[in-house]
């Protein structure tokens, strides 16, 4: 009788022993790799209808943040400064040249269609966040956006996942600064390590981030 | 054989290095909205602050007040805590009742003031912030702001200052909007200081804290 299965598949099994563990440890890595909001979130850098430059205004200008987000430390939103707010100062100055530049600015003032700007940050609906209580425990803007004062346009520059609210959550002790110095987009890890929370007088109680699901998840 | 077959594992580790590379790599900026291989309940049908709804021809989900009404709680009928002026309607010279004046209110004045005004009148209310001064970075207001120390200003009642913060004044726009009423109180009371500072004489400087002023300490 012939033999039913020819000799090369006596080579069958060490194959797929090969090839079986390669394709499995590609495939957890590009998911880990691709699909973590570390790869799909971070680094999202839309371009938005007027060319606001942060380094201008927050860096070179030295602006805090809170002239334009006002609503941040009340609020849990940090809310985008409405038109009216950028006149404070564009009413009165002339950019000549670059006027084109601020238009829908002035047209949107003037009763015209409002600015839409395009949001950079975006957690899902089903998560919740609070500026405010982040902002009275003095956690600092830079610590969850980066660098905003050097950004010619934002960009975002944590991953925003759960497991980063958690890293914080868990540790939030090297996060920390005094409240005075939230909006400070120059404080380091040298600063952070000479300032110890425990000892500070303007703080009144230890912080205590949820860490159960409902916290968050409300 | 063996020619082909090293000709195939090329291939395949060049599709590989394509596919990773066309993939790119961990915080390589974007102008492409993110895509999330699952999109959960991510968007829900609720809105957000500042959220576009397209219902609205303006697209804003937040819908301005209709015109000729008041939110409910919003009734600012204390004139002398939202106007600064009294029962008679002229400017107060005195805080309102409801805040009193201690070290916390100057300190949050002065910080206030860091934030809110200091770009065009200056930490010292000259009147050189940055905003302000032709310099390296900005061409300067075509109006500039006057200073604090002037005689005409330094002879204005407290609540003169915050009106002024309150419904702005010629060129300088309201920051009613940006600022809560209580930091307004606490910002016209350090614009105060700023004044009293400035006709302070040596005399009034507490003996405690003289030896500072000799010693270069303080400025
Ligand atoms: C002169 C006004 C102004 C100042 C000062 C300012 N911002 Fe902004 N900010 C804006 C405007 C307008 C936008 C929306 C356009 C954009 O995204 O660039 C914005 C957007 C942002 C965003 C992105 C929001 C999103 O869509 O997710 C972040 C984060 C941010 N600002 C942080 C900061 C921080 C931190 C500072 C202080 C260092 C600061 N801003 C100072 C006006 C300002
Ligand atoms: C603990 C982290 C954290 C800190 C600290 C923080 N932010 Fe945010 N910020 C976020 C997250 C998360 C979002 C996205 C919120 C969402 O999608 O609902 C966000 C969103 C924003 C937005 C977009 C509008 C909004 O509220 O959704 C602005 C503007 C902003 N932040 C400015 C600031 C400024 C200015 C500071 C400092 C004064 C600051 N943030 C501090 C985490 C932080
Ligand atoms: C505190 C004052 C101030 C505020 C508030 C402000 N700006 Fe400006 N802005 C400036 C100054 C100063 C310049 C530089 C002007 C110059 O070049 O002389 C400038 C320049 C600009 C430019 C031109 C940049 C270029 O490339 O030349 C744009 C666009 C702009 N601002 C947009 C905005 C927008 C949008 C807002 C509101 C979110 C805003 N600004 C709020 C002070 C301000
Ligand atoms: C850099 C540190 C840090 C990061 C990152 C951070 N948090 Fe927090 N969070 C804190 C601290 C500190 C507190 C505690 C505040 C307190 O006890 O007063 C807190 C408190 C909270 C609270 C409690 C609010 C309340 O009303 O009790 C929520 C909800 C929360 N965080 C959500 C988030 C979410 C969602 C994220 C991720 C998008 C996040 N946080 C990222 C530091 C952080
Ligand atoms: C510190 C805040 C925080 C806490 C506490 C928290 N979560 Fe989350 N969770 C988040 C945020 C933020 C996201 C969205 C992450 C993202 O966009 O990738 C999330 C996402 C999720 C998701 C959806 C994941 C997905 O991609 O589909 C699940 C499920 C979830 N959380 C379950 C839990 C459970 C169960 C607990 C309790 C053990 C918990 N969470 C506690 C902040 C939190
Ligand atoms: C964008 C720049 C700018 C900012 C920010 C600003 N001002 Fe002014 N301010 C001006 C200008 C310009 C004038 C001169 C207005 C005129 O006479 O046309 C002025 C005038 C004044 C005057 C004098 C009014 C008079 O009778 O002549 C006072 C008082 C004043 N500002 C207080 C403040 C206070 C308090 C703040 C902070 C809440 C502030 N300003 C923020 C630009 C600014």
């Amino acid at each position: 009788m012939a033999q039913i299965f020819p000799r090369w598949t006596n080579k069958i099994p060490l194959a797929v022993g090969v090839t079986a563990p390669v394709v499995l440890v590609s495939v957890v890595f590009a998911i880990w790799y691709w699909f973590s909001p570390k790869f799909t979130d971070v680094g999202y850098q839309p371009e938005q209808p007027v060319p606001f430059s942060h380094k201008l205004h927050a860096g070179s200008l030295g602006l805090d943040c809170r002239y334009c987000h006002n609503t941040v430390e009340q609020a849990a939103a940090a809310a985008l400064p409405p038109a009216g707010t950028c006149m404070n100062c564009h009413a009165n100055l002339n950019l000549g040249d670059h006027e084109n530049r601020i238009k829908p600015i002035k047209d949107a003032f003037a009763g015209g269609p409002p600015v839409e700007w395009i949001r950079v940050h975006m957690l899902p609906d089903y998560a919740y966040f609070n500026h405010s209580v982040h902002l009275a425990a003095g956690v600092g803007c830079s610590s969850c956006h980066g660098r905003i004062d050097q950004m010619e346009t934002v960009f975002q520059d944590q991953p925003l996942s759960m497991s980063w609210c958690l890293d914080c959550h868990r540790d939030p002790e090297p996060n920390l600064r005094p409240r005075d110095q939230i909006t400070n987009m120059a404080w380091g890890p040298e600063d952070a390590a000479a300032y110890d929370p425990n000892t500070d007088p303007t703080r009144t109680r230890a912080v205590a981030p949820p860490e159960h699901c409902s916290g968050c998840h409300r | 054989m063996t020619a082909q077959r090293s000709n195939t594992l090329v291939v395949a580790v060049g599709l590989l290095a394509t596919l990773a590379l066309s993939a790119g790599c961990r915080g390589n900026k974007s102008k492409d909205p993110p895509i999330h291989p699952n999109w959960n309940m991510d968007d829900q049908q609720y809105f957000q602050a500042q959220e576009d709804n397209d219902w609205f021809p303006d697209h804003r989900a937040q819908r301005p007040l209709v015109a000729g009404t008041v939110a409910r709680g919003l009734l600012k009928a204390d004139d002398h805590l939202y106007r600064g002026r009294g029962a008679d309607g002229r400017l107060v010279d005195t805080l309102p009742p409801s805040i009193t004046l201690d070290e916390a209110l100057l300190d949050r004045g002065e910080r206030r003031y860091a934030i809110y005004c200091a770009p065009c009148h200056e930490q010292n209310g000259r009147g050189n912030g940055i905003i302000a001064q032709p310099g390296s970075v900005a061409t300067g207001l075509l109006v500039k702001p006057p200073s604090y120390m002037d005689p005409r200003l330094q002879a204005m009642p407290l609540g003169y200052f915050f009106d002024v913060i309150s419904n702005g004044k010629a060129t300088m726009r309201p920051y009613a909007a940006q600022i809560p009423v209580e930091d307004r109180w606490a910002i016209a009371a350090w614009v105060r200081v700023l004044q009293v500072s400035e006709r302070a004489a040596k005399a009034d400087i507490p003996p405690a804290e003289l030896g500072k002023l000799n010693s270069g300490g303080a400025q």
